[in-house]
């Protein structure tokens, strides 16, 4: 029997395209749109090196200490300045014309002209302000002890970091990322729309399908766990479906912890189908009606859990720690912040076992409104 | 006896759907429950297959008591919703296959009934339809080969061919009586007098939950006063006709409406030559004039005192 109704709900689900189309192609198609509006994000706050020129003069020719400081942070991979070797014309049109943020003219004292203030001119001014210190130290304490030469040149070269990052995890903080965990929290919690069908197809006061199915020699409970074991097999290919196209198509990451990713994703989706069940033999009312609540509440969940602004997840875990809590999306957004960010699993374990009791809740709830085998009105 | 209701009574809050009802249903009968609209019909089947909760009563089937766990008298019975309960997503054969798998476990001969039920309802060249894809009469019929595909030996049918066109329903009927001369017991409810005299051996009028006539038809339209029904299609009756016709022997009730006149005539002699007289003697004009046996609807009509069409 098992096989029969399993078998013939899984045909009967993947030909339900509406469904699908919720549960499958919009959080494809909303992660695609997140990756594009986030790609952006993320690109500004990578650092760009800053176009800057230095008049070629015969100051600049003399001043071989500042020079020397300039070329060292115009080379490398991790240079601080594009620098081009100018005349003061040249430099001129290059500013006016934007291609550059400032030059630099080596006279006393050193001078940079720019067009406009910005974070990349306060770069500049600031190299050339520390540049100025560091030399009018050197010099004031050569006037006064210059057999300490040797001793200054060293410790100016080796500064000392009294504050060292220590990191608790292998994974860099990156609250974008955040956006994606809640998009596949949110596609768990769609599953509730099967939730919803499975309890209206076993329900005989709901629907005229359900009423044959109750008349039949089938015992009820277990043609519903047949048919939902059908349900949550699609809706758990469907998050699997999205969590691979993040990772292999969007290149996002999600850690080292693959088999942990996969029970999440596994409890996220047994969580958003008992949801709807749960939501559809408690609300009696139209389909209609019961879409919206599951719909409704998946977004308002969404939103705490920081879908729309992920500070809100933040602002929510400190100032009402509770609400993040006992709201299964946030639970399941952290799990899988969790497991990206953190090399320990008490936090996972933690969101685990509230999902678990989420689970048990709705599980449990659903089994009292639909055990009784009699209607008292169909 | 495959049925048996006694003194059920199913009530929504004040009103009372179903007052004391009780019924047998005997093997190999077409058992009619007829009735108007919210007269009961659908309620007490519902009770019947466990379905519905009562508040008193019992229902037996098969001589056992009949509940929602009893998977043995449930393996006996097909069931024929009023509302159409089929998969949109499933194909004609696939919804078939799919309920009639509820109930034969064994692949082959569930193959074998699937495939005769198609034959049966007629809807061999539509095995790989969807049924938003068929028209109304075609899917009660799929309706009702869900039902019957595990060759039940209790068939009840509630109201199959609502909304369904007149070659359908023929075929319909005619299923239903092919069912019953192949074995299966019918329970069969309808609001359409015209079905239910047609195919019940036996039948029970319901009004407002109560059974208040059970029998054949002929015992039926026994039971009450008429015995014809005369109509005349006449613009010239006057209200003197009307009064000398009442004076007419065995004649119960003349009324004249829209230029239709109705004569009913009591249990005797028929009074059709009688009447057909006094409109010559008088030279009265009419078009039409012909004579009717009574109806289950004028059964309904003189035990309730309404139209069972209302």
């Amino acid at each position: 029997m098992f096989v029969h109704i399993f078998a013939y709900r899984l045909k009967c689900l993947m030909r339900d395209w509406e469904t699908i189309l919720w549960t499958m192609v919009f959080p494809l198609v909303l992660g695609t749109f997140f990756y594009m509006a986030f790609s952006n994000l993320y690109t500004n706050e990578i650092f760009n090196p800053i176009n800057i020129a230095v008049i070629n003069d015969e100051q600049y020719a003399k001043n071989k200490s500042f020079r020397e400081a300039l070329e060292e942070v115009s080379t490398g991979d991790e240079r601080l300045f594009n620098l081009s070797e100018t005349t003061i014309d040249e430099a001129n049109e290059l500013l006016n014309e934007n291609l550059i943020d400032g030059y630099i003219v080596v006279e006393m004292p050193i001078k940079l002209v720019v067009n406009n203030s910005g974070i990349n001119q306060s770069i500049v001014k600031s190299f050339i302000d520390n540049y100025i210190h560091a030399s009018s130290a050197v010099e004031t304490i050569l006037s006064i002890e210059p057999e300490q030469i040797q001793k200054i040149i060293d410790d100016i070269g080796n500064r000392e970091t009294y504050v060292s990052e220590k990191k608790s995890t292998g994974g860099e903080p990156n609250t974008i990322l955040l956006y994606f965990y809640t998009l596949i929290a949110m596609t768990c919690f769609y599953g509730g729309f099967f939730g919803m069908r499975e309890i209206n197809d076993i329900q005989a006061d709901i629907s005229s399908v359900a009423a044959r199915v109750n008349a039949a020699p089938v015992h009820k409970i277990k043609a519903f766990l047949f048919s939902a074991a059908a349900s949550v097999l699609i809706q758990l290919v469907e998050v699997l479906v999205l969590i691979s196209y993040l990772v292999f198509m969007l290149k996002l990451d999600f850690g080292s912890k693959t088999g942990f990713v996969l029970l999440t994703a596994f409890i996220g989706t047994i969580t958003g189908f008992s949801f709807g069940a749960f939501i559809s033999a408690v609300v009696k009312k139209s389909e209609g009606i019961k879409v919206a609540v599951i719909v409704g509440v998946t977004m308002i969940c969404c939103f705490f859990a920081g879908m729309m602004q992920h500070e809100i997840k933040y602002i929510i875990s400190r100032k009402a720690p509770v609400l993040s809590y006992v709201n299964p999306l946030n639970l399941l957004t952290d799990s899988f912040y969790s497991l990206y960010y953190y090399d320990t699993f008490s936090r996972y374990f933690k969101n685990i076992i509230l999902l678990t009791v989420f689970i048990a809740v709705f599980c449990s709830g659903t089994y009292l409104m639909i055990r009784r085998r009699k209607y008292a009105s169909i | 006896m495959i049925v048996r209701v006694k003194n059920l009574v199913k009530r929504y809050g004040d009103l009372v759907a179903l007052d004391h009802l009780s019924l047998t249903v005997n093997e190999g009968e077409i058992f009619g429950l007829l009735g108007p609209n919210g007269s009961g019909k659908t309620t007490a089947i519902n009770c019947i297959l466990s379905l519905l909760k009562y508040d008193k009563g019992e229902v037996e089937i098969f001589g056992r008591p009949m509940a929602p766990d009893a998977y043995d008298i449930k393996r006996d019975i097909g069931i024929v919703m009023q509302n159409v309960a089929v998969y949109n997503e499933l194909t004609v054969y696939g919804n078939i296959d799919y309920f009639c798998g509820l109930y034969i476990k064994d692949k082959n001969e569930r193959k074998r009934l699937v495939e005769e039920a198609i034959d049966f309802v007629g809807l061999r060249d539509f095995t790989k339809f969807y049924p938003k894809k068929l028209s109304g009469g075609l899917l009660r019929r799929l309706n009702i080969a869900c039902g019957i595909a595990h060759k039940p030996k209790l068939i009840i049918l509630d109201e199959p061919t609502v909304a369904v066109d007149p070659q359908s329903r023929n075929r319909i009927l005619e299923g239903i009586m092919e069912l019953n001369r192949q074995g299966a017991t019918v329970i069969y409810t309808s609001h359409y007098m015209e079905e239910v005299e047609r195919i019940c051996t036996r039948i029970m009028i319901l009004d407002k939950g109560r059974a208040i006539a059970t029998g054949t038809k002929d015992e039926l339209k026994a039971m009450i006063t008429m015995n014809e029904k005369i109509t005349v299609e006449s613009f010239g009756i006057t209200d003197e006709h009307i009064s000398e016709i009442r004076k007419l022997p065995n004649i119960i009730s003349v009324e004249y409406k829209d230029n239709l006149l109705v004569i009913k005539s009591g249990k005797g002699k028929n009074s059709f030559e009688t009447v057909l007289d006094f409109i010559r003697k008088n030279e009265i004009r009419f078009d039409k004039i012909y004579s009717e046996l009574p109806t289950l609807n004028d059964v309904f009509l003189e035990i309730t005192g309404k139209e069972l069409r209302d």
